[in-house]
């Protein structure tokens, strides 16, 4: 009994605490109306409604708005490649990117998409023992800057998973790399497929 | 007393760890953890404690809140620059040019005075994690996460920087703690420098968790402590010309342990400050301490908070500040991530007495943290020839001076 109140203070907490983190001072701010505009260069790949047209782009609805913000200004300084990002972030400034992040984050996430049970019961386990929760929420839905998991294509997890353990995809500050650097092929896979069945 | 104190929260967090694990984890999750999430405690699966967004853009002048600072009364602070993504350990050139390393942006920038106005230029970009700034001889050292580089003349050459000189380039390559702070010695022959420990808390390589030293005119890199889990802030003390260093503490422990703390290099080479066996002096690890003792170590000299996040630190030399802050060291807090109540965000002024020991905490410049939210992170001190002394801020890419007048 005493231990389930515990359990319940900590997740009261959590909740406070990730509402205050989205009030961390910013400098304009960011309007999805405007950002609909300035995302118009991004739909012929992200698509509106931020679910992509081909399973090697990520989905980019409901995202955390700090998730695609920081990928776009790393795009933009090239510590982030692929996909010819950079040359498409080159021109946008700081406010166009919180605008086009405020207008994919406020979309309606992606469908789950179904997938082999025996998979997304590992995954799922894997998610647990890899503390990916740890950060990225307990349904994988991305909190801060850290990206959302859940819905998104299974080939483009598993090729940025890959791409992190290999090093070719450069993390933040270490986390992701270390945390990246045990998982197997068949890890990734399933832990592709788990998110994805996630809404 | 103490120790029964640090059994019962043990106990406690074994507890929880327990209620945890059947309230949050899924089904058939063992126990033993992947290396870089070794040593978690009961809030481990907590998404509330992942760290903090770092900061890489910078704010607009005119949106940076300055007058939210705080600071003593007859002690004045302003903004210096601003525009310098994720701007951090800053150097002061002999002509005032002072150099700003970054962790994130892969940039370094010089900002110059003219006219009373500062410019800010971006004189390298695309390096990886170049923390660390020195100044010798006319070069600019920059500290990249495996790899010291020069560049020379760099002064007359602030437009069209030359394409720097590789030093030394046989560092570890690990992400976890390999941004470095760099400074030069009094002597003007070694670039210190530390070699964070690859994890939060892992029995780390004998290369890492340590201050090392590399010889301007050989070459060579010398180990002169170890036990340090991964310290961003070194200074020599005048006089003594001891380096005196801050120390980041373990996370995911507890909310209020261990301490980050403040050390001091008694003897030039051999100290060991206990990582990751000792914590603070006095905190065996509750795993990888079992059948340690906390004597078999070099003690801090300070306990600074827990998860403040001291980074940068400088021993204050200058003649503006009233004589009591003559020898004083002043102390960046980065702030907490890996707590629930958030501390630190705020640079802390540490006095020493007679005997050269550390008496007296307290807070010099605050106001980033208002309530339970921020808006911006110190991370550097740097005291400038007349006296006034800067503060770096990550979070909205700036440099603010704390100046004073009678």
């Amino acid at each position: 009994m005493k231990s389930m109140f515990k359990t319940k203070a900590i997740l009261v907490v959590a909740f406070f605490n990730a509402l205050l983190a989205s009030t961390v001072v910013n400098a304009a701010p960011p309007d999805a109306i405007t950002g609909k505009a300035k995302a118009q260069i991004c739909f012929a790949c992200h698509s509106e409604n931020g679910i992509s047209i081909s399973s090697d782009i990520p989905n980019l609805a409901a995202q955390p708005p700090l998730s695609i913000t920081y990928q776009l200004i790393q795009f933009r300084g090239q510590q982030r490649k692929g996909g010819g990002m950079e040359a498409i972030t080159m021109a946008l400034s700081d406010q166009d990117i919180r605008d086009i992040a405020a207008y994919y984050a406020g979309l309606p996430p992606p469908p789950a998409k179904s997938g082999n049970a025996d998979k997304i019961a590992k995954g799922q386990q894997i998610a647990g023992t890899q503390y990916c929760n740890s950060c990225h929420g307990p349904q994988l839905q991305g909190q801060k800057h850290i990206a959302r998991l859940a819905g998104q294509s299974p080939e483009y997890v598993t090729t940025q998973l890959k791409n992190i353990r290999s090093g070719v995809r450069i993390d933040m500050d270490g986390t992701m790399g270390s945390a990246a650097r045990g998982l197997s092929d068949e890890d990734i896979e399933v832990l592709a497929t788990y998110a994805a069945s996630l809404n | 007393m103490k120790l029964k104190t640090i059994h019962a929260l043990m106990f406690a967090a074994s507890m929880a760890v327990a209620t945890l694990a059947t309230a949050q984890a899924p089904a058939g999750v063992p126990a033993i953890p992947a290396t870089w999430a070794q040593g978690r405690s009961a809030d481990g699966m907590n998404p509330s404690l992942a760290p903090n967004p770092p900061g890489i853009s910078a704010l607009p002048a005119d949106e940076i809140p300055v007058s939210k600072l705080k600071v003593p009364a007859g002690f004045k602070i302003e903004l210096w620059a601003s525009g310098m993504p994720n701007g951090r350990s800053m150097t002061e050139a002999p002509s005032g040019t002072v150099f700003v390393g970054t962790r994130f942006t892969g940039n370094v920038y010089a900002v110059v005075t003219k006219n009373g106005k500062r410019e800010v230029k971006t004189i390298a970009k695309g390096l990886h994690r170049p923390n660390g700034v020195a100044f010798a001889n006319g070069s600019l050292y920059v500290a990249e996460l495996s790899r010291i580089i020069r560049y020379d003349n760099i002064e007359q050459n602030l437009d069209n920087p030359p394409a720097p000189i590789v030093v030394f380039d046989a560092l570890p390559k690990d992400e976890p703690h390999g941004w470095k702070f760099m400074t030069l010695s009094p002597d003007g022959q070694y670039l210190y420098f530390q070699i964070g420990t690859p994890a939060n808390i892992v029995v780390p390589p004998y290369t890492h968790a340590a201050i090392v030293r590399l010889s301007l005119k050989t070459n060579i890199l010398e180990y002169v402590a170890t036990g340090v889990r991964n310290s961003v802030g070194m200074d020599f003390q005048k006089g003594t010309k001891e380096l005196w260093f801050t120390n980041n503490g373990r996370d995911w422990a507890a909310e209020d342990l261990p301490n980050d703390t403040l050390n001091r290099l008694s003897r030039p080479k051999g100290m060991n400050f206990g990582y990751p066996f000792c914590h603070q002096g006095d905190f065996l690890d509750p795993e990888l301490g079992k059948g340690r003792s906390c004597d078999e170590f070099d003690k801090p000299e300070m306990k600074l908070g827990a998860h403040v996040a001291a980074l940068g630190m400088r021993f204050y030399n200058g003649n503006m500040f009233p004589a009591e802050y003559k020898g004083n060291i002043f102390i960046a807090e980065h702030g907490s991530w890996n707590k629930s109540k958030k501390s630190g965000y705020q640079v802390v002024r540490v006095v020493l007495d007679a005997k050269n020991k550390p008496v007296k905490l307290e807070p010099f410049i605050t106001g980033w943290l208002e309530g339970d939210t921020t808006w911006g992170r110190p991370v550097d001190v740097q005291v400038l020839k007349d006296g006034s002394m800067l503060v770096s801020d990550d979070e909205t890419g700036s440099i603010f001076r704390v100046s004073y007048a009678k």
